[in-house]
């Protein structure tokens, strides 16, 4: 390339970052959903799963007792004594989600082997917390036949073998999801926007004039908006593994590099088609965010694709998010080259194919 | 009576004209009234997968016990059970296609019968701790409810459950309806304050505030266009919610209501927002942006006290969001989702509908003076 190029290349480089810079609007809506999600996730994935239950204990002999200490140690619930009356009062404003009561003659049922059931009242106002007391009062109750011992009535036993080295929290493992459509969504808005600019405008008509490629002006483009979407993905992926959220091991820092480039790469290049077909602001940025978020979605979310129903894992196979994302969990969590080969693959071409399109999608809208 | 007639005529002369405005652009208008939906699918796609996990059963005993177990793992609400023999339950744990396999060893049956230890292999694809820690209490609590089945001697403590509401709500009905709220949110404020910063973008705010017609009555006329590409986009929302997904609301007049109430409130936050940053390009990632957090801090999930996090709950009732999905769920599904109740939930949501639309009508009017 000539040294007059490059300097040009330079020059539109330089203004479409700092137009981008200057819109600081644009930079909080394509992040403050994402970072805005994690912040809540963290502090909320401490309460999920663990229901907080009033627990009324009326039997004071040593089953009873027994009981009360499984449910405490059981780690299922966030437990509060309460009495029968201090229970209802904490049923009725929504301070607990069930009661647990244990009856007064829980002891002697227990001994005279009657069946002795522990009560359980469930606000079931919907089935995601029903379904968590469900599992755990039952599983309490197993803990209380497990500290049985050899005496315990129960013979058969687990033996667990796991998959995977080591286990994943599950709000780490929602981390890389969000970094995806952090990028993903920064890419097209961003991109989408600087294209629009151009065209609402009228700007569109200064740049045609100059000496210049069509192709240099699109690479400009591209360049600026991959700069700005790389660099916000390695800043998080590098805060994700100073808080020891998401940190690749040794040997995989490359590949985990290497797929945002690629994810970042790809929404640009389908930011500049958006801009371009649209030509407005107005126009390109909610379907930039759309186009971002159900990506997003139908590449599986924070969830686990293969256990999502059948119609969206055969999406899936379609959406390269979904590439991306099992890429970098590979890469993070299990130093596993699984598959990597066709996330490259699949990714690099969607890259390819989103720059094709945007260059397409420039040239047309020129010529016409 | 007559400045009265005259008001009217010019917020409604405004609203015309802000309607055809948007006919002219009709992609972007369109894209606004779909807007609603758009978020009721994209959120709802967050609950389809389920609490369920997929699980392979290698059953090497066909015995009535090892039956009986498999019906126990049937019932314990965490299992999406299917029988495989070993080698197609080892292709489908590597494919990453479920999160474990069970074995029922050859001498269950046998074992049990001559009360002797038996072990019962659990392999587990441990991708993260919530799918991990499912199987790990599933599998445990099936063998305790088998055993107080088949063995209701040995095994007398059970759970004896009571629910406090006649019937289950899904997780599906309940979500899409807190998703609503958020749907209805963004399909006030979107054309609210883009039509508003519009205005101040072309300059033609100053044609507006340069004629004898009251500021108020302008800033009626926007809020009714407005709130009128609101009405139609929160009716196809609904439609598609009671029709197609098939949440049917309890109480109808409530719906009614308070779907109007929450769309006067954001329409008139449209407006402030648009008169206060007087660009769409502002307005509009603004608007984005914030949808999704507050969806997540407004209880959309289920009632925030469960959470017990005094911060997500004081700044959730910061937010008229939070409100209105706890409305809307009594309008939907009949539950209280505070202890506030009902009338005094709408009264929060009207004082906060009377002050965003005071003050946006303020704003109005010290932009004019200041302009």
């Amino acid at each position: 390339m000539k040294p007059s190029l490059l300097r040009s290349l330079w020059a539109l480089y330089r203004k479409d970052l700092a137009v981008w810079w200057g819109n600081r609007a644009t930079i909080a809506a394509s992040i403050l959903p994402v970072v805005g999600f994690i912040l809540i996730q963290s502090i909320g994935v401490a309460a999920v799963g663990r229901n907080p239950v009033a627990l009324v204990t009326l039997d004071q002999g040593p089953a009873g007792q027994q009981m009360r200490q499984i449910l405490y140690g059981s780690d299922v619930f966030r437990l509060t004594d309460a009495t029968p009356d201090q229970a209802q009062a904490l049923l009725h404003d929504l301070k607990v989600a069930a009661v647990i009561t244990i009856p007064a003659d829980f002891t002697q049922r227990v001994q005279a082997h009657d069946p002795a059931p522990v009560s359980v009242t469930v606000n079931n106002l919907n089935l995601d917390f029903t379904n968590d007391i469900r599992r755990a009062v039952p599983d309490a109750i197993t803990q209380y036949y497990a500290a049985q011992g050899a005496a315990s009535p129960i013979k058969v036993t687990l033996r667990e073998t796991d998959l995977r080295a080591r286990d994943v929290q599950f709000f780490e493992y929602t981390v890389l999801p969000m970094l995806v459509l952090l990028v993903m969504l920064n890419g097209l808005v961003t991109s989408a926007m600087a294209t629009a600019r151009e065209w609402e405008s009228r700007t569109i008509k200064e740049v045609l004039l100059a000496p210049l490629p069509p192709e240099l002006i699109i690479l400009g483009k591209v360049l600026a908006s991959f700069t700005v979407t790389f660099s916000l993905g390695l800043v998080v992926l590098g805060l994700g593994a100073a808080l020891d959220w998401t940190r690749p091991v040794a040997g995989e820092w490359l590949p985990t590099v290497l797929i945002i480039a690629l994810v970042s790469l790809a929404g640009t290049g389908l930011g500049v088609a958006v801009g371009a077909a649209l030509q407005r602001i107005q126009a390109a940025i909610p379907i930039g965010l759309f186009l971002a978020i159900y990506a997003f979605f139908l590449a599986g979310g924070i969830g686990v694709l293969a256990f999502e129903p059948g119609w969206l894992q055969a999406i899936a196979v379609y959406d390269p998010l979904s590439y991306g994302v099992h890429a970098l969990q590979m890469a993070v969590f299990y130093a596993s080259n699984d598959q990597f080969a066709l996330d490259v693959t699949v990714l690099s071409l969607t890259s390819l194919a989103t720059l094709v399109l945007g260059g397409l999608a420039v040239r047309r809208q020129i010529a016409g | 009576m007559s400045q009265l007639m005259y008001d009217l005529r010019v917020a409604w002369a405004v609203a015309q004209k802000d309607l055809r405005i948007g006919l002219t652009e009709r992609f972007s208008t369109v894209l606004s009234i779909l807007l609603p939906l758009n978020f009721l699918i994209l959120l709802s796609l967050f609950a389809i997968s389920g609490g369920l996990s997929p699980t392979a059963v290698v059953m090497n005993d066909s015995g009535p016990l090892a039956q009986q177990f498999y019906q126990a793992m049937a019932g314990a609400h965490s299992f999406r059970l299917q029988q495989a023999s070993a080698a197609q339950a080892q292709a489908l744990i590597q494919a990453g296609k479920i999160v474990a396999v069970v074995t029922i060893p050859a001498n269950f049956d046998a074992a049990l019968q001559a009360n002797k230890p038996v072990v019962v292999d659990v392999q587990i694809n441990n991708l993260n701790t919530d799918f991990t820690n499912d199987i790990r209490r599933a599998v445990p609590l099936s063998i305790t409810s088998f055993y107080a089945k088949a063995y209701p001697r040995l095994v007398n403590v059970t759970a004896a459950e009571h629910d406090l509401l006649a019937q289950d709500t899904d997780y599906i009905p309940y979500l899409t309806v807190s998703i609503l709220v958020v749907a209805l949110m963004m399909g006030g404020l979107l054309p609210a304050g883009t039509a508003t910063a519009r205005e101040w973008e072309n300059g033609t705010i100053k044609e507006l505030l340069l004629s004898p017609a009251s500021r108020w009555a302008i800033g009626a006329g926007q809020m009714l266009g407005a709130g009128l590409l609101a009405g139609i986009a929160a009716v196809i929302t609904l439609l598609v919610l009671i029709l197609l997904v098939g949440v049917w609301p309890l109480h109808w007049g409530e719906m009614v209501l308070f779907t109007l109430l929450t769309i006067i409130i954001f329409v008139a936050w449209g407006t402030l927002l648009g008169t206060l940053l007087k660009k769409r390009q502002a307005f509009m990632p603004l608007a984005f942006g914030t949808s999704l957090p507050l969806f997540f801090i407004s209880g959309a999930f289920g009632p925030l006290s469960f959470l017990h996090i005094p911060f997500m709950e004081g700044l959730a009732e910061a937010f008229p969001v939070y409100y209105a999905i706890v409305l809307q769920q009594h309008a939907f599904h009949g539950f209280d989702l505070n202890t506030l109740g009902l009338a005094l939930n709408a009264l929060v949501l009207v004082v906060y509908a009377a002050v965003v639309l005071a003050l946006a009508g303020l704003v109005l009017q010290r932009s004019t003076m200041s302009h």
